[in-house]
């Protein structure tokens, strides 16, 4: 008498499973306050890094990062400026990466979704900006 | 280097002169304590007195040449002198050619050189009987010292120079040698190292004793800017220094560098050159004047991303000491300093006191800190004391003043690690009083206290989370925040997580301090996950109701038509228009208003379970009850947020009851 | 008795094999939001549209 009742326990784990994993396979949460507000800080940002990712004085590194590639183009006294601007991205991409694996409330997802992006970006890049991959820099 | 074959030359003609047209002398190999030349051949035509001499090898300096070629138009041999006019000297590898005079005189061991380039360069060398020799070298291109510094290369140098260089060889040997570099730059090949436009005035000296050089000089860098990463440094220090070089160890003595801003910074240090290393080092700094070297130098290496916002003032001075090309310690020294950043709108000082640093103990560190603040929040003086260990720090007690409390930090551990700090420890608020907090912050008088106990402080790379309660008792009754977790505080998504339950407020004082009319009562709160970003919620689910007990219950008419107002004009009131004009006051037996806030849209309920009895898709939010008796109902259950406290601004602000038709 | 533990063993691997595919990173799923949020902070789309670029400049080379 308690086989069937069993087997229909089974197949609900099997449907909840299902379930589950249909809920981890599909979106990502990204509509958070806190990612509104570094979404728009990078895109802000990005009227300024435009034109340095377009020269080639930085480009996007392995890491999820923004890092100098050659700053010889840039004017000298700008070159502290363009370190500033580098250092302000990246600390918008860390919480950036961090508040997306905290929207989905796995924190330890955050070293994850850096590699993910880390990929997009560079896989993104329009054609002319350097990109960092096995162990140099390259131009797409 | 055009002077280093001098020796060559004078080497080469010390054959008589033969007696055919012309004449082939092969000299072979020639060598010297400072050079070496290979298959060595003259050719003299002695019809036109012209002569050319070649070398296949030629190694000084620890380089090397091939296929040197000078040839002398004017060619003199005379009874104690040999003369080359109008000579052409032929580089290797390049089609460039130099011209070239000189004159030897064997019997008296004097020469004197003369080279020219194409581009106007100049190096005009003498050699005195005595030994003593000078070189005076005019808008000389640095880049031709690259064959001697490949480094010059690799940097990309470029300038040039005038200099004189003297050297005379007794009593011991001494060099000495002044000018000035105009036009000066170098560059890494990533850029992060690099100047332009340098022009430098030097002037060094240097004796040699015991096998080494005894050396010493001063360097003014008057032009130019340069840029070393993460540093913008534009024309003005002065260097000088002394010391010693023996093999590749370099011994600084005593260097003193002048520089905008600092009374004094100085530094002595045992290096090894090839390759870089420092034995040992130390430098101090005196007299640093932060509001000046602050934005020039620590920001853009301690917080580039906040340098645009950091702001300093005050006196710091300092040492530093390396061991092995390895920060040993350090000690920093407050006068009257100050910190703040502005875009998060902190600030402490004035600071004083020490901050001593060592890579191998602890040490400890006690700062008194004049003050402070923290948005409109004024703080007091407090007495920073912490040990400090590598890369860990330690409170044991922190207890800054706020208002007439004090915010205490206790057993804190923080430790710094590649994303940040990371840490524990506890806080406690002693009592502040709202009268004071709320005035100092802008809102309603009210009265009452604040006070906390977060026994579970954490600190991790993007987060503060305090666990524990916060209470406010105000109002009569209390508000308790529980789960505060502060997100990114320091970057653009700062925001606060924390859950808020409010009990038994009194709505008495509550309406009165936000001029909303008047509501008779007690109310009850939960508001849970509520997201503060920037002080303004965006995110929460709150559940506002009558508390429960026996209390009287009444609601002015004022009141009811601002909570009218708040629903909007969509929103419409299940009231007997005709009480309204007659009764100051209704009774009420109970009030419950529910708010789900995402994505800027409020969405609302009221009583849970009243049911309005009117046609629609209505709440209740005031249950009437008592003579004489009104119900409050809701129909717009979703309200845009921003749009919903800009109604409740203008009804309290304006104090004027809007018009219920 | 031994096959109801069975079962209900097999039960329980099932369910602990789901909450295994549960913990695996959804890589899919952060590609889309990562291009999201990158198309936002480039302004992909609109310079995109204006250049009419080819599609497979997006895709992964």
């Amino acid at each position: 008498m308690n086989a069937p009742k069993q087997i229909r326990a089974a197949l609900g784990a099997v449907l909840m499973c299902f379930a589950l994993f249909a809920a981890a396979q599909g979106d990502l949460e990204i509509n958070t306050p806190a990612i509104a507000a570094i979404k728009q800080s990078m895109q802000a940002r990005h009227a300024q890094l435009g034109p340095l990712f377009a020269s080639g004085a930085i480009g996007l590194s392995r890491d999820g990062n923004v890092a100098v590639r050659d700053a010889s183009g840039v004017p000298l006294a700008q070159r502290a400026q363009v370190n500033a601007l580098i250092s302000s991205e990246n600390a918008d991409r860390a919480a950036l990466y961090r508040e997306i694996a905290r929207a989905n409330g796995r924190p330890d997802w955050e070293s994850d979704v850096r590699a993910t992006f880390a990929q997009r970006w560079i896989d993104r890049a329009p054609a002319g900006w350097w990109v960092q991959r096995n162990g140099g820099w390259s131009q797409k | 280097m055009p002077v280093a074959w001098l020796p060559v030359l004078l080497g080469l003609f010390l054959t008589g002169a033969a007696d055919a047209a012309r004449l082939d002398i092969e000299l072979g190999r020639i060598e010297h304590a400072a050079f070496t030349a290979e298959n060595v051949r003259v050719t003299l035509n002695l019809v036109q007195a012209t002569g050319t001499l070649s070398i296949a090898r030629f190694s000084a300096l620890g380089r090397v040449w091939a296929d040197l070629r000078l040839h002398c138009s004017e060619f003199a041999v005379a009874a104690a002198s040999i003369e080359c006019g109008r000579g052409t000297l032929t580089l290797p590898g390049s089609r460039e050619t130099l011209d070239v005079q000189f004159a030897y005189d064997p019997d008296a061991g004097t020469a004197r050189a003369q080279v020219r380039s194409a581009a106007g360069e100049l190096v005009r060398a003498g050699l005195a009987s005595s030994g003593e020799f000078r070189a005076v070298l005019s808008d000389v291109a640095i880049g031709r010292f690259a064959e001697v510094m490949p480094q010059l290369a690799e940097w990309q140098a470029q300038g040039r120079l005038n200099a004189q260089i003297d050297y005379r060889p007794d009593p011991s040997a001494r060099i000495t040698a002044s000018g000035r570099l105009h036009g000066g730059g170098f560059s890494s090949a990533d850029g992060l190292q690099a100047a332009e436009g340098l022009g430098i005035e030097f002037d060094v000296r240097g004796m040699f004793r015991e096998g080494g050089w005894d050396w010493g000089g001063r360097l003014a860098w008057g032009e130019g800017e340069a840029y070393l990463h993460p540093i913008y440094l534009a024309a003005g220090p002065v260097l000088e220094a002394e010391g010693r070089l023996q093999g590749d160890r370099l011994t600084l003595g005593n260097a003193k560098l002048a520089l905008e801003g600092v009374d004094a910074i100085e530094a002595r240090g045992d290096f090894e050159l090839d390759p870089l290393r420092v034995r040992r080092a130390a430098i101090s700094v005196g007299g640093a004047d932060l509001g000046r070297i602050g934005p020039d130098f620590i920001a853009p290496v301690l917080a580039p991303a906040r340098a645009a916002t950091l702001r300093f003032a005050g006196t710091v001075g300092g040492a530093a000491a390396f061991v092995e090309d390895r920060l040993v310690g350090l000690d920093l020294s407050f006068d009257d300093a100050a910190v703040a950043m502005d875009d998060v709108d902190v600030g402490f000082g004035p600071l004083n006191g020490r901050l001593p640093w060592r890579a191998d103990s602890p040490t400890d560190i006690d700062i008194a800190v004049g003050g402070g603040h923290w948005q409109q929040l004024t703080l007091g003086a407090f007495a920073l004391a912490a040990r400090v260990e590598g890369l860990s720090i330690e409170v044991p007690r922190l207890a800054v003043p706020v208002l007439d409390g004090r915010l205490i930090l206790g057993d804190l551990a923080l430790r710094r690690i590649a994303a940040g700090w990371t840490g524990r420890g506890n806080a406690t608020i002693e009592p502040v009083s709202m009268a004071l907090l709320a005035e100092a912050v802008g809102l309603p008088p009210m009265s009452g206290v604040l006070s906390a106990s977060l026994p579970g402080l954490r600190v991790d790379p993007g987060e503060l989370a305090l666990d524990g309660t916060l209470v406010v008792s105000v109002f009569d009754g209390y508000l308790r925040a529980t789960n505060l977790r502060w997100l990114e505080p320091f970057g653009v998504a700062s925001h606060l997580f924390v859950d808020v339950e409010a009990r038994s407020l009194d709505l008495t004082q509550l309406t009165d301090a936000f001029a909303f009319g008047s509501i008779t009562g007690r109310l009850d709160a939960d508001v849970r996950g509520l997201e503060l970003a920037r002080w303004r919620p965006v995110r929460f689910a709150a559940e506002l109701r009558s508390s429960p007990g026996r209390y009287p219950r009444r609601i002015s008419q004022r009141a009811v038509q601002n909570i009218g107002a708040l629903g909007g004009p969509g929103a419409a009131m299940a009231i007997q228009r005709g009480f309204l004009g007659f009764f100051e006051t209704f009774g009420y037996s109970e009030i419950g208003l529910s708010c789900v806030l995402r994505d800027g849209v409020c969405a609302m309920d009221g009583i849970p379970g009243a049911r309005p009895g009117t046609p629609g898709d209505g709440f209740v939010i005031v249950r009437g009850g008592g003579i004489p008796a009104l119900n409050v109902i809701g129909y717009n259950r979703r309200v845009d947020w921003d749009e919903l406290l800009e109604r409740l601004q203008r009804v309290i602000a304006t104090n004027v009851p809007p018009v219920i038709e | 008795m031994m096959a109801r533990l069975a079962l209900g063993a097999a039960i329980v691997a099932i369910a602990a094999g789901c909450v295994t595919i549960n913990i695996y990173f959804p890589a899919a799923a952060a590609e889309k939001a990562a291009d999201r949020i990158i198309e936002e902070v480039w302004q992909l789309r609109e310079r995109e549209g204006a250049a009419a670029q080819p599609p497979a400049e997006g895709g992964a080379k």
